[in-house]
């Protein structure tokens, strides 16, 4: 592309490189080039690293306009489109949609994770300010604060009735916590040499599994506290740990720039998914009902491919997203558009969509079989850092650096 | 001995041990939070992290402030050597300090900065290195106001050759036309206000996202027509 410059922008350009000469001290470049410029007189103030700040500019204002061009994009899709009304929504396709229902606050550090209660309107809170938070999510309310650990909760996991919340934290403990009745610890798991930053309970409710930061990954039993495995095979930090839909498989990834899946019951590593350019920050089951749109998206044109699972989804600080056919190890999709670490990921119960959560401030709905950002949700003022979709009922709930817990309505 | 490059604690003159404990909870900070930008030094980067561009412009960087009030040189090089650099891997270490060593000459207190750069370099061999200017201070020009100006000009000399130590000037907009510091950049004729932080702080942040985008693929940026 040829760009023609108006004689007064010459003039302009003209002085700027000679105050750029002249301020970095290229004193026979800036004679010559006076010379041959046939420049005369003194520099006017207002030249002064004019040309410096004309180049670092363009940069920003590019980045701005990008934003501001995906902002408006969205904005004209809502408007044409519209949202479908509450009455029309079906629970295979509702997505959540701004303004956010409830902004809670209450925490006096970041949000490290945010989970819903299997069975009650109820969701739980962990921070950095050392404690968990319940609230009710359908009226916003406060409910309480469980206190106990005395640094860091990185994770909270409740079992499949919601009658035992588990969580962990940077003091290297594990507590269980009643959620019957008491609402108090009823246990503390120690073990782990450093900080524990995942946790996740076996689909039967019998084992906890921890991540830690000491490489490992340990199985408790929660009858009686005690540490019955240990998984060893990451070479740094374990930052998360999830188990499959059946119980079956571990998933989990590290600083290491690495998913692992590992055999539950013999503590062996069945595979190292390395695709990743970056500490791996998250990763989460398919369910079932996604085997559709994965195999749509990992199929060429008009072909759908005939992988049989189970997937997993991982996020990165490379700001990607993958998802893995777990039985071959294989990545099928890729999700590229996050503009900064990826921090969460959970799965629309329907399957079609994959929800991420990332440091860009933002949640995303990515529709998988297309492997595009379907949704953008300016959600935080500060790193969106966890997100979860409810299992049946028409809610997302997000937590940030910010401080703030937000409920999201789906429409 | 020059007493700006002998590390030491910052003296508890009121006798709450505050010093002490910000730098135990930047010992913790630094070993959970894997920061890409540690800034590490003085009052006026304190300051910079309760303004809005902290949140706006440096926090989505991923950056930890390691900075302390009224800290000097050899305050800042003990609590380096002292482990705050140790757990961490950054890519950019942006430096502020030199001000408060009122009581030194500039020589001194530039051989202070020198060897806070030498020990980090030691300690993060590829990490860069980013030295704002020392800003002048009070309202009207005084002898302080001409040292860290000398300091800047010294420091400017001995840096510029040295591999991934960048020296950038923040300290320009501030002395108005008759001499005096305005109580709208810097409330305090010290510290810069929010607004003035935007000012001053502006080449500092396009720098940064100069060096931690490097390494990756270059952006299409001529205007669409």
């Amino acid at each position: 592309m040829k760009m023609v410059l108006s004689q007064r922008q010459r003039e302009e350009l003209n002085k700027a490189i000679a105050d750029y000469l002249g301020s970095n001290g290229y004193t026979d470049a800036l004679e010559a080039f006076k010379k041959e410029a046939d420049m005369t007189g003194e520099m006017d103030r207002k030249f002064g690293g004019l040309l410096e700040k004309k180049w670092t500019s363009v940069i920003r204002l590019q980045k701005k306009v990008m934003e501001l061009e995906s902002k408006l994009s969205e904005a004209q899709k809502e408007f044409i489109e519209g949202a479908p009304t509450r009455a029309k929504r079906t629970p295979a396709e509702w997505i959540p949609r701004p303004p956010e229902k409830f902004c809670l606050t209450g925490h006096r550090a970041t949000i490290t994770k945010v989970i819903f209660h299997p069975v009650f309107s109820l969701m739980v809170s962990s921070s950095e300010d050392a404690t968990i938070k319940v609230w009710e999510f359908e009226s916003g309310e406060y409910e309480r604060t469980l206190k106990g650990h005395t640094d860091s909760v990185q994770d909270i996991a409740f079992d499949h009735h919601g009658k035992l919340l588990v969580s962990c934290s940077a003091d290297m403990s594990i507590k269980l916590w009643d959620f019957n009745q008491t609402f108090e610890c009823v246990k503390t798991m120690h073990g782990h040499d450093h900080n524990v930053s995942s946790v996740a309970f076996s689909p039967s409710g019998d084992i906890v599994y921890s991540a830690s930061r000491d490489k490992t990954i340990k199985a408790w039993e929660v009858a009686t506290g005690y540490c019955i495995k240990t998984y060893k095979g990451h070479r740094e930090w374990v930052r998360m740990v999830r188990v499959s839909p059946d119980g079956a498989l571990l998933a989990s990834c590290s600083n290491d720039q690495t998913v692992r899946v590992w055999n539950a019951d013999t503590n062996e590593c069945k595979m190292e998914l390395r695709e990743h350019e970056h500490v791996v920050e998250c990763v989460a089951w398919a369910p079932e009902a996604a085997a559709a749109a994965i195999n749509e998206a990992a199929g060429g044109d008009n072909r759908r491919a005939a992988h049989a699972g189970p997937f997993l989804a991982s996020g990165s600080r490379d700001k990607s997203v993958k998802i893995w056919d777990v039985s071959t190890g294989q990545c099928l999709a890729t999700l590229v558009g996050h503009d900064n670490w990826v921090r969460g990921a959970a799965w629309h119960p329907g399957g079609r969509y994959l929800l991420t959560a990332s440091d860009d401030k933002t949640l995303r709905v990515w529709d998988v079989a297309h492997t595009r950002c379907l949704k953008t949700l300016y959600a935080h003022q500060h790193f969106a850092t966890s997100l979860d979709f409810h299992r049946s009922l028409p809610y997302v709930i997000s937590g940030s650096v910010d401080q703030t817990v937000k409920v999201w309505e789906c429409r | 001995m020059n007493p700006c490059s002998a590390a030491t604690p910052q003296i508890d003159s009121e006798g709450d041990g505050r010093w002490n404990s910000i730098h135990n909870r930047f010992l913790s900070d630094a070993k959970g939070k894997d920061a890409d930008v540690i800034f590490i030094g003085d009052s006026i980067l304190q300051a910079l992290e309760h303004t809005e561009v902290w949140n706006q412009w440096f926090a989505p960087l991923h950056c930890l402030n390691f900075s302390i009030h009224k800290d000097q040189t050899q305050n800042v090089l003990w609590r380096i050597k002292n482990g705050e650099l140790d757990h961490v891997e950054p890519k950019v270490v942006v430096v502020h300090v030199g001000t408060n060593n009122v009581e030194h000459t500039p020589e001194q207190v530039c051989e202070g900065i020198l060897e806070i750069i030498r020990t980090i370099r030691e300690k993060h061999p590829s990490a860069s290195i980013v030295l704002p200017s020392l800003l002048p201070r009070g309202q009207y020009p005084n002898v302080l106001r001409d040292k860290n100006s000398k300091i800047n000009q010294l420091l400017k000399e001995k840096v510029s050759n040295m591999n991934k130590v960048e020296m950038v000037a923040i300290d320009k907009g501030f002395i108005q036309n008759d001499g005096t510091i305005s109580h709208h950049d810097m409330h305090d004729y010290l510290i810069p206000t929010n607004a003035a932080c935007r000012k001053a702080f502006e080449p500092v942040y396009d720098l940064l996202q100069q060096i931690l985008s490097e390494g990756e693929p270059e952006k299409d940026l001529t205007p669409s027509e």
